[in-house]
Protein backbone atom coordinates (compact mmCIF):
# COMPACT_ATOMS: atom_id res chain seq x y z
CA UNK A 1 0.00 0.00 0.00
CA UNK A 2 1.24 3.32 -0.89
CA UNK A 3 1.54 6.63 1.87
CA UNK A 4 -1.75 7.27 0.20
CA UNK A 5 -3.49 4.65 1.00
CA UNK A 6 -2.00 3.92 4.19
CA UNK A 7 -3.57 7.76 5.35
CA UNK A 8 -6.54 6.92 3.86
CA UNK A 9 -7.19 4.16 6.15
CA UNK A 10 -7.63 6.96 8.81
CA UNK A 11 -11.16 7.05 7.30
CA UNK A 12 -11.54 3.74 8.31
CA UNK A 13 -10.49 4.39 11.81
CA UNK A 14 -12.66 7.17 12.20
CA UNK A 15 -15.66 5.37 11.02
CA UNK A 16 -14.53 2.56 13.29
CA UNK A 17 -14.00 4.84 16.94
CA UNK A 18 -16.44 7.20 15.96
CA UNK A 19 -18.56 5.05 14.18
CA UNK A 20 -18.31 2.03 15.42
CA UNK A 21 -17.71 3.05 19.19
CA UNK A 22 -20.38 5.78 19.49
CA UNK A 23 -22.32 6.35 22.31
CA UNK A 24 -24.85 3.30 21.46
CA UNK A 25 -21.91 0.72 21.93
CA UNK A 26 -20.80 2.33 25.01
CA UNK A 27 -24.27 2.23 26.90
CA UNK A 28 -25.17 -1.32 25.21
CA UNK A 29 -21.36 -3.18 25.73
CA UNK A 30 -21.74 -1.81 29.09
CA UNK A 31 -24.65 -2.94 30.25
CA UNK A 32 -24.97 -5.90 28.65
CA UNK A 33 -21.37 -6.75 30.73
CA UNK A 34 -23.34 -5.44 33.72
CA UNK A 35 -25.93 -7.48 33.54
CA UNK A 36 -24.54 -10.69 31.60
CA UNK A 37 -21.23 -10.75 32.59
CA UNK A 38 -19.18 -12.15 29.14
CA UNK A 39 -21.96 -14.12 28.19
CA UNK A 40 -22.98 -11.75 25.04
CA UNK A 41 -19.34 -11.55 23.33
CA UNK A 42 -20.48 -13.38 20.67
CA UNK A 43 -23.45 -11.13 19.66
CA UNK A 44 -20.38 -8.60 18.95
CA UNK A 45 -18.74 -10.72 16.73
CA UNK A 46 -21.92 -11.01 14.47
CA UNK A 47 -22.17 -7.40 14.72
CA UNK A 48 -18.98 -6.73 13.75
CA UNK A 49 -19.18 -9.15 10.63
CA UNK A 50 -22.30 -7.78 9.90
CA UNK A 51 -21.15 -4.42 9.40
CA UNK A 52 -18.15 -5.54 7.97
CA UNK A 53 -19.82 -7.26 5.30
CA UNK A 54 -22.29 -4.79 4.43
CA UNK A 55 -19.52 -1.43 4.36
CA UNK A 56 -17.57 -3.27 1.90
CA UNK A 57 -20.72 -4.02 -0.48
CA UNK A 58 -21.36 -0.12 -0.05
CA UNK A 59 -17.83 0.37 -0.15
CA UNK A 60 -17.63 -1.20 -3.77
CA UNK A 61 -20.47 0.49 -4.89
CA UNK A 62 -19.18 3.56 -4.17
CA UNK A 63 -16.17 2.81 -5.78
CA UNK A 64 -17.16 1.20 -9.10
CA UNK A 65 -20.93 2.83 -9.53
CA UNK A 66 -20.32 5.97 -7.83
CA UNK A 67 -23.48 5.97 -6.16
CA UNK A 68 -24.06 6.52 -2.34
CA UNK A 69 -26.00 4.65 -0.76
CA UNK A 70 -29.03 6.82 -0.43
CA UNK A 71 -29.37 7.28 -4.56
CA UNK A 72 -29.76 3.38 -4.41
CA UNK A 73 -32.56 3.50 -2.01
CA UNK A 74 -34.14 5.72 -3.91
CA UNK A 75 -33.75 3.83 -7.47
CA UNK A 76 -34.36 0.65 -6.30
CA UNK A 77 -37.20 1.30 -3.56
CA UNK A 78 -39.20 4.18 -5.47
CA UNK A 79 -40.09 7.90 -4.19
CA UNK A 80 -42.45 6.48 -1.54
CA UNK A 81 -40.61 3.70 0.04
CA UNK A 82 -37.24 5.77 -0.44
CA UNK A 83 -39.52 8.81 1.11
CA UNK A 84 -40.42 6.90 4.05
CA UNK A 85 -36.85 5.65 4.47
CA UNK A 86 -35.57 8.67 4.31
CA UNK A 87 -38.15 9.66 7.16
CA UNK A 88 -37.53 7.04 9.34
CA UNK A 89 -33.20 7.50 9.42
CA UNK A 90 -33.92 11.25 9.70
CA UNK A 91 -35.64 10.24 12.96
CA UNK A 92 -33.32 8.09 14.22
CA UNK A 93 -30.38 10.40 12.85
CA UNK A 94 -31.68 13.17 14.80
CA UNK A 95 -31.96 10.49 17.88
CA UNK A 96 -28.75 8.91 17.68
CA UNK A 97 -27.01 12.85 17.06
CA UNK A 98 -28.67 14.07 20.35
CA UNK A 99 -27.46 11.42 22.26
CA UNK A 100 -23.90 11.62 21.00
CA UNK A 101 -23.96 15.77 22.14
CA UNK A 102 -25.69 14.75 25.17
CA UNK A 103 -22.86 12.23 25.14
CA UNK A 104 -20.02 15.20 24.78
CA UNK A 105 -21.73 17.66 27.09
CA UNK A 106 -21.50 14.55 29.90
CA UNK A 107 -17.87 14.24 29.29
CA UNK A 108 -17.18 17.81 29.22
CA UNK A 109 -18.81 18.21 32.67
CA UNK A 110 -16.99 15.61 34.26
CA UNK A 111 -13.46 16.83 32.90
CA UNK A 112 -14.34 20.59 33.98
CA UNK A 113 -16.91 20.32 36.74
CA UNK A 114 -18.88 22.83 34.65
CA UNK A 115 -22.68 22.38 34.90
CA UNK A 116 -24.44 20.49 31.77
CA UNK A 117 -26.60 22.96 30.85
CA UNK A 118 -24.19 25.40 30.22
CA UNK A 119 -21.67 22.76 28.51
CA UNK A 120 -24.47 21.71 25.38
CA UNK A 121 -24.57 24.74 23.99
CA UNK A 122 -20.43 24.64 23.93
CA UNK A 123 -20.71 21.01 23.10
CA UNK A 124 -22.92 21.89 19.77
CA UNK A 125 -20.63 24.85 18.79
CA UNK A 126 -17.69 23.39 18.84
CA UNK A 127 -18.55 20.65 17.02
CA UNK A 128 -20.35 22.67 14.26
CA UNK A 129 -17.37 24.86 14.33
CA UNK A 130 -15.01 22.32 13.38
CA UNK A 131 -17.25 20.74 10.79
CA UNK A 132 -17.57 24.30 8.92
CA UNK A 133 -13.94 24.76 9.58
CA UNK A 134 -11.84 21.54 9.19
CA UNK A 135 -11.56 19.35 5.84
CA UNK A 136 -12.38 15.88 6.28
CA UNK A 137 -9.27 14.51 6.49
CA UNK A 138 -8.61 16.63 9.65
CA UNK A 139 -12.13 15.71 11.03
CA UNK A 140 -10.96 12.21 10.96
CA UNK A 141 -7.56 12.73 11.91
CA UNK A 142 -8.47 14.87 15.22
CA UNK A 143 -11.24 12.84 16.27
CA UNK A 144 -10.15 9.62 15.09
CA UNK A 145 -6.94 9.50 17.03
CA UNK A 146 -7.79 10.89 19.90
CA UNK A 147 -10.52 8.28 20.15
CA UNK A 148 -8.08 5.97 20.59
CA UNK A 149 -7.65 6.82 23.49
CA UNK A 150 -10.26 4.07 24.46
CA UNK A 151 -7.79 1.52 24.16
CA UNK A 152 -7.33 2.79 27.84
CA UNK A 153 -9.83 -0.16 28.30
CA UNK A 154 -8.55 -2.81 26.45
CA UNK A 155 -5.29 -2.43 28.57
CA UNK A 156 -7.62 -2.35 31.78
CA UNK A 157 -9.53 -5.05 30.49
CA UNK A 158 -6.37 -7.43 30.68
CA UNK A 159 -5.23 -5.49 33.90
CA UNK A 160 -8.95 -6.10 35.76
CA UNK A 161 -7.52 -9.71 35.42
CA UNK A 162 -11.08 -11.51 34.18
CA UNK A 163 -11.44 -14.78 34.43
CA UNK A 164 -10.04 -15.74 30.51
CA UNK A 165 -11.71 -19.06 30.22
CA UNK A 166 -15.21 -17.43 31.19
CA UNK A 167 -14.61 -14.49 28.89
CA UNK A 168 -13.47 -17.50 26.17
CA UNK A 169 -16.44 -19.32 26.91
CA UNK A 170 -18.51 -16.03 26.42
CA UNK A 171 -17.59 -15.66 22.28
CA UNK A 172 -19.65 -19.21 21.86
CA UNK A 173 -23.45 -18.79 21.96
CA UNK A 174 -25.59 -20.49 24.23
CA UNK A 175 -27.91 -20.77 27.14
CA UNK A 176 -27.00 -17.74 29.19
CA UNK A 177 -27.02 -17.93 33.27
CA UNK A 178 -29.28 -15.13 35.55
CA UNK A 179 -31.30 -12.65 34.44
CA UNK A 180 -34.81 -13.25 32.11
CA UNK A 181 -34.79 -14.80 29.02
CA UNK A 182 -36.53 -11.47 27.32
CA UNK A 183 -33.84 -9.21 28.95
CA UNK A 184 -31.18 -11.48 27.54
CA UNK A 185 -32.98 -11.06 23.71
CA UNK A 186 -33.20 -7.72 24.61
CA UNK A 187 -29.31 -7.32 24.79
CA UNK A 188 -28.58 -9.35 21.56
CA UNK A 189 -30.85 -6.97 19.84
CA UNK A 190 -29.11 -4.11 21.25
CA UNK A 191 -26.01 -5.24 20.99
CA UNK A 192 -26.74 -6.19 16.79
CA UNK A 193 -28.43 -2.54 16.45
CA UNK A 194 -25.30 -0.67 17.93
CA UNK A 195 -22.88 -2.75 15.78
CA UNK A 196 -24.71 -2.34 12.65
CA UNK A 197 -26.46 1.47 13.05
CA UNK A 198 -27.59 2.79 9.93
CA UNK A 199 -25.64 5.86 9.92
CA UNK A 200 -22.20 4.36 9.07
CA UNK A 201 -22.67 2.65 6.15
CA UNK A 202 -24.51 6.25 4.75
CA UNK A 203 -21.30 7.89 6.08
CA UNK A 204 -18.95 5.33 4.72
CA UNK A 205 -20.16 4.97 1.34
CA UNK A 206 -20.54 9.06 1.25
CA UNK A 207 -17.13 9.85 2.06
CA UNK A 208 -15.82 7.04 -0.22
CA UNK A 209 -17.90 9.17 -3.03
CA UNK A 210 -16.81 12.52 -2.22
CA UNK A 211 -12.87 11.09 -1.74
CA UNK A 212 -13.46 9.83 -5.94
CA UNK A 213 -13.07 6.02 -4.80
CA UNK A 214 -12.57 4.06 -8.40
CA UNK A 215 -11.41 0.80 -8.99
CA UNK A 216 -7.48 1.11 -7.48
CA UNK A 217 -9.77 1.62 -3.96
CA UNK A 218 -11.45 -1.74 -4.11
CA UNK A 219 -8.54 -3.33 -2.27
CA UNK A 220 -8.43 -0.43 0.25
CA UNK A 221 -12.19 -0.73 1.00
CA UNK A 222 -11.57 -3.87 2.08
CA UNK A 223 -8.84 -3.27 4.40
CA UNK A 224 -10.63 -0.44 5.81
CA UNK A 225 -14.19 -2.37 6.57
CA UNK A 226 -11.91 -5.01 8.06
CA UNK A 227 -9.06 -3.29 9.95
CA UNK A 228 -11.58 -0.16 11.06
CA UNK A 229 -14.95 -2.04 12.25
CA UNK A 230 -12.89 -5.09 13.75
CA UNK A 231 -10.93 -2.24 16.28
CA UNK A 232 -14.26 -1.09 16.60
CA UNK A 233 -15.45 -4.69 18.04
CA UNK A 234 -12.12 -5.05 19.33
CA UNK A 235 -12.85 -2.05 21.95
CA UNK A 236 -16.43 -3.32 22.19
CA UNK A 237 -15.27 -6.60 23.61
CA UNK A 238 -13.16 -4.56 26.29
CA UNK A 239 -15.86 -2.53 27.39
CA UNK A 240 -18.15 -5.45 27.75
CA UNK A 241 -15.11 -7.39 29.76
CA UNK A 242 -14.66 -4.59 32.03
CA UNK A 243 -17.91 -3.90 33.11
CA UNK A 244 -18.32 -7.80 33.43
CA UNK A 245 -15.39 -8.07 35.78
CA UNK A 246 -16.06 -4.78 37.85
CA UNK A 247 -19.47 -3.89 37.32
CA UNK A 248 -21.68 -7.38 37.29
CA UNK A 249 -20.06 -8.69 40.84
CA UNK A 250 -20.60 -5.09 42.66
CA UNK A 251 -24.16 -5.16 40.86
CA UNK A 252 -23.81 -1.45 39.58
CA UNK A 253 -26.28 -0.78 37.00
CA UNK A 254 -24.58 1.60 34.58
CA UNK A 255 -27.18 3.95 33.80
CA UNK A 256 -24.97 6.97 33.34
CA UNK A 257 -22.55 7.34 30.65
CA UNK A 258 -19.25 8.31 32.98
CA UNK A 259 -19.64 4.70 34.67
CA UNK A 260 -17.51 2.69 32.17
CA UNK A 261 -14.44 5.47 32.54
CA UNK A 262 -14.59 4.32 36.22
CA UNK A 263 -13.13 0.72 35.25
CA UNK A 264 -10.23 2.62 33.39
CA UNK A 265 -10.11 4.49 37.19
CA UNK A 266 -9.87 1.22 39.06
CA UNK A 267 -7.31 -0.39 36.63
CA UNK A 268 -5.17 3.04 36.09
CA UNK A 269 -6.17 5.70 38.61
CA UNK A 270 -6.61 9.39 37.67
CA UNK A 271 -4.44 8.66 34.37
CA UNK A 272 -6.95 6.06 33.55
CA UNK A 273 -9.79 8.16 34.02
CA UNK A 274 -8.53 11.31 31.99
CA UNK A 275 -7.94 8.41 28.71
CA UNK A 276 -11.08 6.90 28.97
CA UNK A 277 -13.38 10.50 29.26
CA UNK A 278 -11.04 11.85 26.47
CA UNK A 279 -11.50 8.20 24.59
CA UNK A 280 -15.28 9.19 24.99
CA UNK A 281 -15.63 12.66 24.26
CA UNK A 282 -14.16 12.40 21.04
CA UNK A 283 -15.35 8.95 19.79
CA UNK A 284 -19.01 10.62 21.01
CA UNK A 285 -18.17 13.89 19.44
CA UNK A 286 -16.75 12.42 16.14
CA UNK A 287 -20.28 10.14 15.84
CA UNK A 288 -22.16 13.27 16.13
CA UNK A 289 -20.06 14.89 13.26
CA UNK A 290 -20.87 11.90 11.50
CA UNK A 291 -24.68 11.33 12.22
CA UNK A 292 -25.13 14.64 11.43
CA UNK A 293 -23.50 14.72 8.09
CA UNK A 294 -25.40 11.48 7.18
CA UNK A 295 -28.66 13.31 7.98
CA UNK A 296 -27.67 16.02 5.72
CA UNK A 297 -25.95 13.12 3.25
CA UNK A 298 -29.50 10.86 3.01
CA UNK A 299 -31.55 14.27 2.51
CA UNK A 300 -29.66 15.63 -0.70
CA UNK A 301 -29.33 12.47 -2.11
CA UNK A 302 -32.84 11.71 -1.83
CA UNK A 303 -33.60 15.44 -3.74
CA UNK A 304 -30.53 15.22 -5.77
CA UNK A 305 -28.95 18.08 -4.88
CA UNK A 306 -25.52 19.12 -4.66
CA UNK A 307 -23.79 17.89 -1.91
CA UNK A 308 -20.45 17.31 -0.09
CA UNK A 309 -18.16 18.71 2.58
CA UNK A 310 -15.81 19.13 -0.06
CA UNK A 311 -18.09 21.55 -2.05
CA UNK A 312 -17.86 25.33 -0.99
CA UNK A 313 -20.41 25.77 1.53
CA UNK A 314 -22.27 28.53 0.23
CA UNK A 315 -22.25 26.49 -3.85
CA UNK A 316 -24.16 23.42 -2.21
CA UNK A 317 -26.37 25.85 0.25
CA UNK A 318 -29.01 23.03 0.54
CA UNK A 319 -26.62 20.40 2.18
CA UNK A 320 -25.07 23.07 4.30
CA UNK A 321 -28.04 23.65 5.66
CA UNK A 322 -28.95 20.69 6.18
CA UNK A 323 -26.34 19.66 8.45
CA UNK A 324 -26.45 22.97 10.41
CA UNK A 325 -30.73 22.72 10.98
CA UNK A 326 -29.96 18.84 12.45
CA UNK A 327 -27.27 20.38 14.36
CA UNK A 328 -29.63 22.96 15.67
CA UNK A 329 -32.33 20.49 16.27
CA UNK A 330 -30.09 17.87 18.16
CA UNK A 331 -28.84 21.05 20.61
CA UNK A 332 -32.84 21.32 21.23
CA UNK A 333 -33.74 17.46 21.94
CA UNK A 334 -30.58 17.91 24.15
CA UNK A 335 -31.70 20.94 26.16
CA UNK A 336 -35.02 19.19 26.82
CA UNK A 337 -32.71 17.80 29.79
CA UNK A 338 -34.23 14.32 28.66
CA UNK A 339 -31.18 11.55 29.89
CA UNK A 340 -28.96 10.92 26.98
CA UNK A 341 -28.62 7.20 28.15
CA UNK A 342 -31.98 6.55 28.03
CA UNK A 343 -32.18 7.81 24.09
CA UNK A 344 -29.43 6.10 23.03
CA UNK A 345 -31.30 2.90 24.26
CA UNK A 346 -34.71 4.38 21.75
CA UNK A 347 -32.34 5.42 19.23
CA UNK A 348 -30.47 2.35 18.49
CA UNK A 349 -33.73 0.47 18.72
CA UNK A 350 -35.43 2.47 16.49
CA UNK A 351 -32.72 2.15 14.10
CA UNK A 352 -32.71 -1.45 14.11
CA UNK A 353 -36.70 -1.14 12.50
CA UNK A 354 -34.69 1.07 10.35
CA UNK A 355 -32.09 -1.48 9.19
CA UNK A 356 -33.61 -3.49 6.19
CA UNK A 357 -34.79 -0.83 4.25
CA UNK A 358 -31.15 0.54 3.94
CA UNK A 359 -29.30 -2.73 3.64
CA UNK A 360 -31.98 -4.54 0.92
CA UNK A 361 -31.04 -1.96 -1.62
CA UNK A 362 -27.11 -2.36 -0.69
CA UNK A 363 -27.50 -5.82 -1.35
CA UNK A 364 -29.45 -5.55 -4.86
CA UNK A 365 -27.26 -2.56 -6.59
CA UNK A 366 -23.96 -5.05 -5.07
CA UNK A 367 -25.53 -8.00 -7.65
CA UNK A 368 -26.68 -6.16 -10.70
CA UNK A 369 -23.92 -6.07 -13.05
CA UNK A 370 -25.69 -2.98 -14.89
CA UNK A 371 -24.32 -1.16 -12.04
CA UNK A 372 -21.67 -3.16 -10.99
CA UNK A 373 -20.02 -5.06 -14.03
CA UNK A 374 -17.76 -7.78 -13.06
CA UNK A 375 -17.09 -6.47 -9.41
CA UNK A 376 -21.04 -7.44 -8.18
CA UNK A 377 -20.71 -9.45 -5.36
CA UNK A 378 -18.89 -13.04 -5.10
CA UNK A 379 -20.55 -16.09 -3.22
CA UNK A 380 -18.69 -15.20 0.03
CA UNK A 381 -20.65 -11.75 -0.18
CA UNK A 382 -23.81 -13.22 -1.26
CA UNK A 383 -24.48 -15.85 0.98
CA UNK A 384 -23.34 -13.46 3.69
CA UNK A 385 -25.63 -10.63 2.88
CA UNK A 386 -28.49 -12.46 2.45
CA UNK A 387 -27.94 -14.13 5.98
CA UNK A 388 -27.70 -11.02 7.12
CA UNK A 389 -30.47 -9.46 5.89
CA UNK A 390 -32.41 -12.43 7.26
CA UNK A 391 -31.01 -11.75 10.67
CA UNK A 392 -31.91 -7.55 10.11
CA UNK A 393 -35.63 -8.59 9.39
CA UNK A 394 -35.86 -10.90 12.49
CA UNK A 395 -34.05 -8.16 15.14
CA UNK A 396 -36.72 -5.41 13.35
CA UNK A 397 -39.64 -7.47 13.63
CA UNK A 398 -38.40 -8.24 17.84
CA UNK A 399 -36.77 -4.95 18.73
CA UNK A 400 -40.15 -2.97 19.67
CA UNK A 401 -41.97 -5.66 21.72
CA UNK A 402 -38.21 -7.59 23.35
CA UNK A 403 -38.13 -3.10 24.50
CA UNK A 404 -41.47 -2.96 25.55
CA UNK A 405 -41.67 -6.34 27.29
CA UNK A 406 -38.36 -5.75 29.03
CA UNK A 407 -38.64 -1.74 29.75
CA UNK A 408 -35.95 -1.34 28.05
CA UNK A 409 -33.76 -3.81 29.50
CA UNK A 410 -34.91 -3.70 33.07
CA UNK A 411 -36.61 -6.55 33.34
CA UNK B 1 -27.29 8.96 -27.71
CA UNK B 2 -24.53 6.95 -30.36
CA UNK B 3 -25.96 3.88 -29.95
CA UNK B 4 -29.42 1.92 -28.84
CA UNK B 5 -29.74 0.92 -25.55
CA UNK B 6 -32.21 -1.03 -23.82
CA UNK B 7 -33.45 0.84 -20.72
CA UNK B 8 -35.85 0.05 -18.43
CA UNK B 9 -37.54 3.00 -17.69
CA UNK B 10 -38.79 2.46 -14.57
CA UNK B 11 -36.26 0.92 -12.87
CA UNK B 12 -33.27 2.80 -15.13
CA UNK B 13 -34.44 6.41 -15.55
CA UNK B 14 -37.11 7.22 -12.52
CA UNK B 15 -35.81 8.62 -9.73
CA UNK B 16 -32.21 8.52 -11.00
CA UNK B 17 -29.70 11.14 -10.65
CA UNK B 18 -29.85 14.25 -13.18
CA UNK B 19 -26.63 16.09 -13.58
CA UNK B 20 -25.59 18.73 -15.92
CA UNK B 21 -23.40 19.80 -18.57
CA UNK B 22 -20.72 20.70 -15.75
CA UNK B 23 -21.07 17.23 -14.08
CA UNK B 24 -23.18 19.48 -11.05
CA UNK B 25 -26.23 17.60 -9.37
CA UNK B 26 -29.43 19.12 -9.82
CA UNK B 27 -32.30 16.78 -8.94
CA UNK B 28 -33.69 13.38 -9.44
CA UNK B 29 -36.41 12.51 -12.22
CA UNK B 30 -39.10 12.68 -10.29
CA UNK B 31 -41.47 11.82 -13.19
CA UNK B 32 -41.68 11.26 -17.21
CA UNK B 33 -44.13 12.60 -19.70
CA UNK B 34 -44.75 9.87 -22.14
CA UNK B 35 -46.69 10.40 -25.00
CA UNK B 36 -48.61 8.31 -27.54
CA UNK B 37 -49.06 4.97 -25.17
CA UNK B 38 -52.11 4.20 -27.23
CA UNK B 39 -49.50 3.59 -29.92
CA UNK B 40 -47.03 1.70 -31.43
CA UNK B 41 -43.95 3.86 -30.48
CA UNK B 42 -44.83 5.52 -27.73
CA UNK B 43 -42.23 8.20 -26.24
CA UNK B 44 -40.64 9.63 -23.42
CA UNK B 45 -41.36 13.42 -24.14
CA UNK B 46 -40.38 15.38 -20.36
CA UNK B 47 -38.89 14.82 -17.51
CA UNK B 48 -40.35 16.13 -14.28
CA UNK B 49 -38.33 17.27 -11.56
CA UNK B 50 -39.47 18.31 -7.90
CA UNK B 51 -42.38 20.20 -6.65
CA UNK B 52 -46.05 19.00 -8.55
CA UNK B 53 -44.36 16.29 -9.84
CA UNK B 54 -44.18 14.31 -6.73
CA UNK B 55 -48.23 14.25 -6.60
CA UNK B 56 -47.79 11.51 -8.61
CA UNK B 57 -45.71 9.45 -6.18
CA UNK B 58 -47.99 8.21 -3.46
CA UNK B 59 -49.66 9.47 -0.93
CA UNK B 60 -46.12 11.04 0.59
CA UNK B 61 -45.53 12.51 -1.92
CA UNK B 62 -48.81 14.18 -2.99
CA UNK B 63 -48.21 15.64 0.98
CA UNK B 64 -45.08 16.61 -0.06
CA UNK B 65 -45.94 18.41 -3.28
CA UNK B 66 -48.17 20.72 -1.35
CA UNK B 67 -45.95 22.51 0.17
CA UNK B 68 -43.39 22.61 -3.16
CA UNK B 69 -43.87 25.31 -5.92
CA UNK B 70 -44.23 23.75 -9.71
CA UNK B 71 -42.63 20.95 -11.34
CA UNK B 72 -39.63 22.18 -13.79
CA UNK B 73 -39.42 20.41 -17.38
CA UNK B 74 -37.10 19.64 -19.26
CA UNK B 75 -37.30 18.48 -22.59
CA UNK B 76 -35.70 14.43 -23.15
CA UNK B 77 -33.87 16.69 -26.18
CA UNK B 78 -31.91 17.97 -23.81
CA UNK B 79 -30.31 14.63 -22.10
CA UNK B 80 -27.08 13.59 -23.23
CA UNK B 81 -27.29 10.37 -22.03
CA UNK B 82 -28.20 7.68 -19.81
CA UNK B 83 -26.22 5.60 -17.62
CA UNK B 84 -26.43 5.34 -13.40
CA UNK B 85 -27.12 9.00 -13.88
CA UNK B 86 -29.24 10.74 -16.30
CA UNK B 87 -26.99 13.32 -17.92
CA UNK B 88 -27.81 16.87 -19.38
CA UNK B 89 -26.64 18.67 -22.44
CA UNK B 90 -26.62 22.37 -20.43
CA UNK B 91 -25.74 23.76 -17.67
CA UNK B 92 -28.39 23.64 -14.66
CA UNK B 93 -29.28 27.39 -14.63
CA UNK B 94 -30.21 27.37 -18.21
CA UNK B 95 -32.71 24.98 -17.58
CA UNK B 96 -34.02 26.34 -14.35
CA UNK B 97 -32.90 23.50 -12.87
CA UNK B 98 -31.03 23.72 -9.05
CA UNK B 99 -32.56 27.18 -8.20
CA UNK B 100 -32.59 25.78 -4.38
CA UNK B 101 -29.36 26.51 -4.24
CA UNK B 102 -28.96 29.85 -5.35
CA UNK B 103 -32.14 30.76 -3.32
CA UNK B 104 -29.93 29.56 -0.07
CA UNK B 105 -26.16 30.90 -1.00
CA UNK B 106 -26.78 34.35 0.40
CA UNK B 107 -27.48 33.30 3.64
CA UNK B 108 -25.11 30.61 4.07
CA UNK B 109 -22.25 32.59 2.38
CA UNK B 110 -22.62 35.24 5.45
CA UNK B 111 -20.43 32.93 7.26
CA UNK B 112 -16.69 33.38 6.95
CA UNK B 113 -15.03 30.78 5.19
CA UNK B 114 -18.22 29.58 2.87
Amino acid sequence: MSMKNVLAVALGILSAIGGFVDIGDLVFNTQAGATFGYQLLWVVVIGVAGIVVYSEMCGRVAAVAKRPVFDLVRERTGFSAGLATLVASQVVNLMTCAAEVGGVAICLQLLSGLPYRVLIPLAVVGLAVASWALPFEWIERVFGYLGLCLLVFAVAAIKLHPDWGRVAHGFVPGSHVGGSLSVYLYFVVGLLGAAMTPYEVYFYSSGAVEDGWGLKELGLNKVTAMIGYGLGGFLSFALMIVAGTLFLPLGIDPQFLGTPALGAEEAFGQVGLLLALVGILFAVGGAAIETCFSGAYNTAQFFGWRWGKRERPAAASRFTLAWVIIFALAFLVVMTGYDPVKLTEYSVIFSVVALPLTYLPILLIANDRTYMGSKVNGKLANVLGVLYFILILAIAVAAIPLMLITHGGQG
Amino acid sequence: MSKPVEVDIALGILDHQLVDSDGVNCGKVDDLEVTGLDTASPEVVEILVGGNAWRSRGVLGRLLARFAGDAVHVPWSEVESVSEVVKLKRPASELRLNRGDPRWAQLVGKVPGS
